[in-house]
């Protein structure tokens, strides 16, 4: 079939429309806002890379940036291994099968806003009443410090996507045949060796789809940051998002905060393509 | 071949349909609605009012009914958008659409250099004359009034009046901050036989109260209380931070613990209402609240104390002017002469004063109100002190955008927390200040 057919422009002009409309548009918008000093009302004119220039010697934005960052690297660690764990989990021959997957999906089912006032209902009460019960210093005055908001945000979010991230294993491993298991339990191989031998390299694909999910969606998290913890204490929990969203809407310095957007678009598409790569090369072809 | 292009055609022209169906429908609304502020047809006069607070519609609307049926010939429209709304984007739309309002609300400062050009001079009205001192301050450019008060609030100390009275302590002698500490002192000393969890709650989660309100007891002194200075001023001295810090601290030290994640409900709602500590630092906006809570202690058992500002004046709690009500310049003569004249009636003659007292629940910012007549009794001591002069005014809307709350706000976290020394709080606000007025 010849690619310049005139239907077939006609075919794709719809989506092309929408496309350039809703995202292309205001993407090249953004970068030309990114230059100027915007402020939401009237840009008065170009002022070249300083916005980018003053962006990096922005403590509050390299802050949020780092925060971010290992909040990503935790998350993701901690996600996967409880997702392919559940995964395994009700995969086994047991008869809760189904009621667990259903259980286990479900904080996926939540909205993050909502789930954000719980928890933080979960950290300040009822760790609290359990702490001062058994006189626990640890669990007591949660999300007043960085690193209780920290893992706050850390535990809020492995718990509500770990279950999302479970169904995708359990696609996989279903799909792991059962001949390939009963050869290596023939040739003597044990439970740990066969998932490490056999199951493991077959849902690689998985941890592809899985990683790319975990890593856009932790990276770009705002909603749970923001009904968690806020930013707070000092803005020390507050991730990249949430402080590109407050320097346009709470400063109104919208030229700024264009800058900051582009830069973390860069910093994300550049991650997520090149775990992607990584990750296609070392499957497995069945 | 031909179906397939026939298809794609069908394709195409749906999505153009749609866009121009969309396009169409606006122009119409477009076309209609090019109106300024409500019109004028023979002797009907329409007022347009487009109004942020959603708390009391119910009752405007009804006062403005009322006003219809005095005044033939006029007819009032109420909009109103606010609550979780953004009211200052709403505006901006409605202006761009061409359907301007008549009458609208602005804030402070800001506001008055973004919409100057779209403001009447409200100085002939009655209610301007009335306004109490330093209440317009805000909203004079160059000897033209811009805006009425909406009504006043103010914020200091609330104490529980029971506890106080259990440990044999006067709230009127306390004056300045040493009599404060002591007072202090002494209940948290008895707090166990009080049944207190602790003296205060400082509520370091919710920067506003932090970062806007007890600064600006601090700060307003060194603008001469107006909020205009502040807004004007390219830098800012900390005059008064020592005794900044020195209530501060004392708040904090004596306060249910962690400070830093506490926050409005758990301060208001779970530990005063619930009487669990004596003191904390809110405004009488917290009267519906308390009262929904436990309405017998709302009524009788609570009042303002002054915040102390040592080496200026302790006795003074800052009072001020939320929101103003503003015309627009560029409607039809007829439609300014009849906004004003509703503003004026709404607040100076005896139906409209009833209900600004009794149905909004507001504490008048004009003279001539009898403050007897104010229901709850945190209102009734700001009315008090406010006609008493005993004010320090509220400067907050004259700092740089987002420096209270996003800067001192998030400064005084960290002091909070021992991230950081006062000095350093003091340092890094200053420079945040000046860079925000660059």
């Amino acid at each position: 079939m010849r690619i310049r057919d005139l239907s077939y422009w006609l075919f794709l002009m719809p989506v092309l429309v929408a496309l350039i409309l809703v995202v292309i548009a205001p993407l090249l918008l953004g970068v030309y806002y990114s230059f100027t000093d915007w402020n939401g009302i009237s840009a008065n004119g170009f002022v070249g890379f300083e916005n980018y220039t003053a962006l990096f010697q922005d403590e509050r934005f390299l802050d949020s940036l780092w925060f971010t960052t290992k909040f990503s690297i935790v998350s993701i660690v901690l996600i996967n291994v409880i997702g392919l764990s559940l995964a395994l989990l009700v995969t086994a021959k047991l008869k809760t099968n189904k009621i667990m997957r259903t259980i286990f999906f479900m904080p996926n089912l939540i909205g993050g806003l909502i789930l954000g006032f719980i928890w933080q209902f979960i950290f300040t009460k009822a760790f609290d009443g359990i702490g001062s019960l058994f006189g626990i210093e640890s669990l007591q005055g949660w999300l007043s410090t960085s690193s209780t908001g920290f893992w706050g945000l850390v535990i809020l979010m492995s718990w509500q996507m770990s279950g999302y991230i479970m169904v995708i294993y359990i696609a996989y491993l279903e799909g792991v045949s059962k001949e390939l298991i009963e050869a290596a339990e023939i040739d003597g191989a044990n439970v740990f060796q066969r998932f490490r031998h056999i199951v493991f390299p077959l849902v690689a694909p998985a941890f592809t789809v899985s990683m790319f999910l975990t890593l856009s969606n932790t990276f770009k998290l705002y909603d749970q940051n923001l009904s968690l913890t806020g930013g707070g204490p000092y803005d020390s929990t507050q991730m990249v998002a949430m402080d590109i969203f407050r320097t346009a809407f709470s400063r109104y310095d919208m030229a700024y905060a264009q800058a900051k957007a582009i830069i973390f678009f860069i910093i994300v598409a550049v991650i997520a393509l090149l775990q992607v790569y990584v990750n296609k090369k070392r499957e497995v072809e069945m | 071949m031909k179906s397939k292009w026939q298809v794609g055609l069908i394709a195409l022209f749906l999505v153009l349909a749609g866009f121009l169906a969309g396009c169409s429908s606006d122009k119409e609304k477009n076309e209609s609605a090019g109106k300024k502020g409500g019109e004028t047809k023979g002797e009907q006069v329409t007022i347009d009012i487009f109004q942020f607070k959603v708390e009391f519609k119910d009752q405007f609307e009804a006062i403005a009914k009322a006003y219809e049926a005095e005044h033939d010939g006029v007819k009032i429209n109420i909009t109103t958008v606010g609550g979780g709304e953004d009211y200052g984007a709403a505006l901006r739309s409605k202006f761009a659409s061409g359907n301007e309002p008549a009458i609208y609300n602005i804030g402070g400062p800001q506001d008055v250099a973004d919409w100057k050009d779209k403001l009447a001079d409200l100085s002939d009205t009655e209610a301007a004359g009335l306004a109490l001192d330093g209440t317009l301050d805000g909203v004079t450019v160059d000897g033209k009034v811009l805006g009425l008060p909406f009504n006043q609030e103010g914020y200091g100390l609330i104490y529980n009046k029971n506890v106080f009275e259990k440990a044999g302590i006067d709230p009127t002698s306390i004056v300045d901050f040493a009599s404060l500490e002591a007072a202090v002192k002494e209940l948290d000393s008895k707090k166990d036989e009080l049944g207190l969890e602790a003296v205060f709650a400082l509520p370091g989660k919710e920067k506003w109260v932090t970062g806007l309100h007890l600064s600006n007891a601090f700060l307003a002194p060194e603008f001469d209380q107006n909020v205009l200075t502040a807004f004007d001023s390219k830098t800012v001295e900390f005059k008064y931070g020592d005794a900044f810090k020195k209530v501060l601290d004392l708040q904090n030290k004596y306060s249910v613990q962690p400070t830093v994640s506490l926050d409005y409900s758990k301060q208001v709602e779970e530990l005063f209402s619930l009487q669990k500590v004596a003191i904390i630092q809110q405004g009488n906006w917290v009267y519906g609240s308390i009262a929904g809570i436990d309405e017998e202690f709302a009524k009788n058992g609570i009042g303002i104390l002054p915040i102390p500002v040592e080496g200026y004046e302790g006795d003074r709690i800052p009072v001020g002017i939320p929101m103003y009500w503003g015309v627009n310049s560029n409607a039809d003569e007829a439609v300014v002469k009849e906004a004003k004249a509703f503003l004026d009636w709404l607040y100076t003659s005896e139906t409209g004063k009833e209900a600004v007292v009794s149905d909004f629940n507001f504490i008048p910012a004009y003279e001539g109100y009898d403050s007897s007549k104010i229901s709850d009794p945190l209102s009734k001591d700001v009315y008090e002190y406010s006609e008493k002069g005993k004010t320090i005014g509220w400067t907050f809307m004259g700092y740089p955008t987002s420096w209270g709350e996003n800067e001192l706000g998030v400064q005084i976290q960290k002091y909070l927390s021992d991230e950081a020394t006062w000095e350093e709080v003091i340092d890094a606000s200053k420079k945040a200040w000046e860079a925000g007025r660059k």
